[in-house]
């Protein structure tokens, strides 16, 4: 005698019996090989970031002297930070697109008609999204090196920002992918993309927080992504360290956690308004 | 009423050049108004223009606030140097929008409709240009009235917002005559990335972010070569604690001149090639 689990009870948790991880496996693939196999979609979040690195090394390598600004050997040491970050944010959207583009399409129907595990569907997409974080930052290190780069971290630093970068794609790929499985809207996913943008530029991402005054300044200090950035930056100008570690890993682990709740409960609405 | 009239004697004759100029006119600004009521419309589709140079020139300036502190530069206020990028930014995509529009009338069968109307050719690019240059003005009214309420101060006052208009009306018109040129030979999507990140390019390879003094390396060698960067510079003329001189003019407008005819003509012959395939 078999037992019929209802849709929105099978999101309740990540299963992890064999089948189950198998299952998140396939679909985890899935996902990874759609971004090698559209490099189009993903150009763009390696392009952009590196050019503005590259325009800011030019534009502001004598604001490193102003007062509030960090020692650094030049801009680009600064900058190495908000590029991975940039990144990352650009390039989380895209698992989520595609996720919204399956929900347009009927493909997400056909997974939640078959017996596939629900939390694997999004675990899955999510997983693409991680692999790219990861391979986004060491991508964005190994590129800038040649052009003066140093990591002052060494090796346990940029271990430790490829961790970061990762979870920090889950942490952003899991928000987008609620609003993809709320909306079923891939131009409402593309559409919320600004609000990352502006989060983005509310923050210490391009300039320290120090320089910043007024409105602006509080509002980059109460912004969490100024501290993962700093956490980033911190590892690449002043070395490895406990609390930089923290600050880039833990801090987009405890946003990953809070996105990913999200995403299972917006999947599990979903499921339970069917 | 078609291209071709008869005479009495029912001979068909091409019509004569008169007829020709005086209907440029009307399908222009029939083409104009039908492209400014989606603005009413489509709002969706009109307020990230609006919001866009909003943005960038209100998070410049909290972000790069501190390079006003660098001894020399041109402004204190960093809403003055920033506000004009934004107006800039935002009338060149005023433009590019328009040829996202055509492309999207392409793929919907309308611009074939369009083409078999008497409606002078010419107009089909007058017409959106018309608009662009109207969204130009909305956007950089605007974005000034915004960013006057956060604090940018014109420095010669009325006289001086008028190159802001000037070079904010003149992008405007490039970005619609490349974005046409480019929709009409594409034909779909592809063209609107190549709008976009040419655009983009070329505006950020300029003093868009820092003055010329300022920079090092590469990007001073490519800002002073690329022509947009007197559109740039034309823009913020009346924001920066200098005299306004002809010196600082006249390569502002050479470029809006030169590029707008060069842009116009390329979406002209695109138009050309469009209608004999």
């Amino acid at each position: 005698m078999t037992t019929v689990e209802s849709p929105a009870a099978a999101t309740r948790g990540i299963r992890l019996d064999p089948s189950s991880l198998a299952q998140t496996w396939a679909m985890s693939k899935r996902s990874t090989l759609a971004l090698w196999r559209q490099p189009s979609l993903v150009v763009p979040s390696l392009i952009f970031p590196l050019f503005f690195a590259a325009l800011g090394t030019s534009s502001f390598s004598r604001a490193t002297a102003l007062p509030g600004f960090p020692a650094v050997d030049s801009y680009l040491d600064f900058a190495l930070a908000g590029a991975v970050v940039q990144g990352i944010l650009f390039g989380s959207t895209v698992g989520a697109t595609a996720l919204a583009t399956d929900i347009e399409n009927g493909f997400f129907d056909r997974l939640l008609s078959s017996p596939s595990t629900r939390s694997g569907i999004i675990v899955g997409r999510m997983a693409g999204g991680m692999v790219f974080g990861g391979a986004q930052t060491l991508f964005f290190i190994l590129v800038l090196l040649p052009f003066g780069l140093s990591v002052k971290g060494g090796i346990a630093g940029v271990v430790a920002m490829i961790i970061g970068g990762t979870v920090l794609a889950l942490a952003v790929g899991a928000l987008m992918s609620a609003m993809a499985i709320k909306t079923g809207s891939s131009e409402a996913v593309q559409g919320a993309f600004p609000l990352l943008f502006i989060a983005l530029f509310f923050s210490s991402a391009f300039f320290p927080r120090e320089t910043m005054s007024g409105v602006y300044g509080t509002l980059a200090d109460v912004n969490p992504i100024s501290h993962l950035v700093e956490g980033f930056r911190d590892l690449t100008i002043e070395g490895f360290s406990g609390s930089a570690v923290i600050r880039a890993i833990l801090i987009p682990a405890g946003l990953a956690v809070l996105t990913v709740a999200l995403a299972l409960r917006t999947l599990n609405n979903r499921l339970g308004a069917r | 009423m078609t291209a071709i009239d008869q005479n009495t004697t029912g001979e068909n004759r091409a019509p004569v050049r008169s007829v020709a100029v005086t209907k440029t006119w009307p399908a222009s600004v029939g083409l104009m108004r039908r492209s400014l009521v989606n603005i009413t419309r489509l709002p969706s589709a009109f307020i990230p223009s609006i919001m866009m140079p909003i943005f960038q020139s209100i998070a410049f300036s909290g972000t790069f606030f501190a390079i006003t502190k660098i001894p020399g530069f041109p402004t204190d206020r960093s809403i003055n140097w920033f506000l004009p990028l934004g107006v800039i930014m935002g009338c060149g995509f005023a433009g590019i929008g328009i040829g996202f529009a055509t492309i999207k009338d392409l793929e919907g069968g309308f611009y074939d409709r369009l083409r078999l109307t008497p409606a002078p050719r010419w107009s089909l690019v007058s017409g959106p240009l018309l608009a662009a240059m109207f969204r130009a003005v909305l956007v950089t009214l605007i974005v000034l009235v915004v960013g006057v309420l956060f604090g940018a101060r014109p420095e010669h006052g009325a006289l001086g917002i008028i190159p802001l208009f000037v070079a904010g009306v003149g992008i405007s018109a490039i970005g619609t005559g490349w974005g046409l040129g480019l929709a009409y030979r594409f034909g779909d999507m592809r063209a609107a990335a190549i709008m976009q990140l040419t655009f983009f390019l070329i505006i950020f390879l300029t003093e868009a972010q820092t003055p010329l003094f300022i920079m090092e390396g590469w990007l001073e060698s490519v800002t002073r070569v690329n022509p947009f960067n007197d559109v740039i510079r034309l823009s913020r003329l009346g924001f920066l604690e200098q005299p306004m001189t002809w010196n600082d003019t006249w390569g502002g407008l050479a470029a809006i001149a030169g590029f707008s005819v060069l842009t116009l003509l390329f979406a002209r012959s695109g138009l050309k090639r469009l209608s004999n395939n």
